[in-house]
């Protein structure tokens, strides 16, 4: 090997037939066309209408541009159901629900939002009803046995963002309870919110990967989203079994 | 055994995993109705189907979808066209709930806080322009009060009038028809923002003397919204140690004095109160630490809902404070 890090070819690059990147943009095909979530650009490609993913403002899409590896293994299968927790204003979810479910829920996946405040749900509900599929939920990322009957099987995908002290506590719990064997599960850290007497942060990264471990998991990759988001990373952690 | 249950159906399950005995919801599927079952699985309550079981099979355990005590079995979960049902009625619930934060008094009371600050502040700087300006043109009006001189510019619909009104001369340099008028509409607006501002206050105070009837009783309502505000909350402002409820407010210096070592801030938005403010600058840090202790016990009773102070609680208070100024009557020599 020895070669270093292969340069991506031109041209657009598709990671499903609606999500594609183009040189160092990604675009997901608009599931309600004509209208923008969050005053992203609009742009055509082929006759259909793309929004642009806007990196600095959604860390799963900082986190597919900065990955090493095909961007497209951070994304679910198309028609999955996953869960997002930390759901926020919905700008991580409207891309997310382009790619999972398209225009009017054409490759039926289910995306279930979970967020605490009611001022980010309200933009999700708003979201949510021209969008089937999208299913916000107002609760406590911490706990399940308020909304755990919404997801009546295990998930292969679930994204975490939330950004409260314990944020590592509430994925592995959130893994163990939701995610299936070989599920993928993204947990975004935000380094600030942790209680962190030690010293620096890349210590305090190098703790949470090993605690991750310890709990049986892979990590696949730590990915860096410095530029898009400071001090946060994206751990990308493959549930073991199956 | 165990009693499985979601939102439509109820089980019971044996030691091997195997159904024991099953009950699905028979009942017609609205949205209102699973709205209802949701609501109460999301407060911690079985479905009447479950319950029926457990009087069946009272020495199952009640355990909800996904409980990691329950042994692995095949649930009778939701069909896909149930599911979507259960999707709809998830979002009703999620906006029914954005709906019920209107109804938290701490988010009004910090549109209402931080509304009247904004108000004010830019209140303020259109009074003193237009006193500026109007001077300009009248070098000999007196201000006495300033919301009167206001008035006075507002109701004058020629520069005429307002030497009239101001009981000055005329004089020999007037501002243009066109000119005068914008002065006049500047004076109006600012009469107005004057007239908003009061209604808001006293909507604030009306809504702080219903959510913080005590500490509104000890400290008046302007002063405890602020400190509900600053504190993220009523619930929050029942748990913060006193020390913190002393110098809410007074971040800057407090952060300061941790990095530098410089004297710690004594008091915060308490400041504003006349006990603190009016005292003899040796003694406010006595009084703002004893009156600090005070609002936490006031506001602990307003958040669990105790028997709100009244003015007799209110007087003891006082008496502590006098009590203070009385034992420090001089400031303490310099060393």
């Amino acid at each position: 090997m020895g070669g270093g890090k292969k340069r991506r070819q031109r041209g657009p690059q598709h990671l499903s037939s609606t999500v594609r990147l183009e040189r160092r943009t990604l675009w997901t095909q608009n599931a309600v066309e004509g209208k923008a979530v969050y005053g992203e650009s609009l742009r055509r490609f082929s006759g259909k209408e793309h929004r642009r993913w806007d990196p600095t403002r959604s860390k799963l899409g900082a986190g597919m541009l900065r990955t090493n590896r095909d961007p497209g293994l951070l994304l679910p299968e198309q028609g999955d159901t996953v869960l997002y927790l930390g759901a926020g204003h919905g700008t991580s979810v409207s891309h997310l629900y382009d790619h999972l479910c398209g225009a009017s829920n054409r490759f039926g996946g289910r995306l279930v939002c979970v967020d605490l405040a009611p001022r980010c749900l309200r933009d999700l509900t708003f979201m949510a009803k021209q969008r089937p599929g999208l299913v916000p939920v107002l609760g406590d990322a911490r706990q399940h046995a308020a909304w755990g009957v919404l997801l009546p099987t295990k998930v292969p995908w679930l994204f975490q963002d939330v950004a409260q002290a314990g944020q590592v506590d509430i994925f592995l719990s959130a893994c163990d309870r939701f995610l299936q064997p070989g599920g993928l599960g993204l947990l975004s850290l935000k380094a600030a919110s942790e209680r962190w007497t030690g010293e620096g942060e890349s210590a305090l990264f190098a703790s949470v990967e090993q605690r991750l471990l310890d709990s049986g998991h892979e990590v696949e990759e730590v990915v860096e989203l410095t530029g898009y988001e400071d001090n946060h990373r994206l751990f990308v952690v493959r549930k073991q079994g199956a | 055994m165990w009693l499985w249950y979601d939102w439509q159906a109820a089980a019971v399950v044996d030691e091997h995993g195997h159904l024991v005995d099953v009950m699905q919801w028979d009942g017609h599927m609205t949205e209102h109705a699973v709205v209802e079952r949701l609501r109460l699985i999301a407060s911690g309550q079985p479905i009447r189907e479950a319950r029926e079981l457990h009087e069946r099979f009272p020495e199952a355990k009640l355990c909800v979808h996904g409980d990691p005590e329950l042994p692995e079995a095949e649930w009778p979960l939701p069909s896909p066209e149930q599911q979507t049902i259960a999707d709809a009625a998830a979002l009703r619930l999620a906006v029914e709930g954005v709906q019920a934060a209107a109804s938290d008094p701490d988010r009004r009371l910090e549109h209402l806080v931080r509304g009247s600050d904004e108000l004010r502040a830019s209140h303020l700087t259109m009074e003193s322009r237009l006193i500026e300006w109007a001077g300009l043109f009248f070098p000999l009006s007196t201000v006495g009060d300033r919301a009167a001189y206001v008035r006075a510019v507002a109701n004058s619909d020629a520069p005429e009038a307002f030497a009239v009104a101001m009981e000055i001369e005329v004089p020999a340099e007037l501002p243009t028809e066109l000119e005068w008028r914008t002065v006049k509409e500047w004076a109006e607006s600012t009469a107005s923002a004057n007239g908003r501002l009061d209604r808001m206050e006293h909507a604030l105070r009306q809504l702080a003397d219903s959510h913080l009837p005590s500490v509104s009783a000890l400290v008046g309502p302007l002063l405890a919204a602020r400190l509900c505000v600053e504190a993220h909350g009523r619930a929050r402002l029942a748990r913060l140690p006193s020390g913190t409820v002393q110098i809410l407010g007074a971040e800057k210096a407090f952060f300061h004095h941790l990095k530098t070592g410089a004297p710690s801030p004594k008091h915060g938005h308490i400041f504003m109160h006349p006990w603190i403010s009016r005292s003899p600058r040796w003694v406010r840090g006595k009084i703002a630490r004893m009156l600090a202790g005070k609002i936490s016990i006031a506001a602990k009773i307003d958040a669990f809902e105790g028997t709100a102070w009244t003015e007799d609680d209110v007087v003891k208070v006082e008496e502590r404070v006098e009590a203070i100024r009385e034992a420090h009557k001089q400031p303490p020599p310099r060393r």
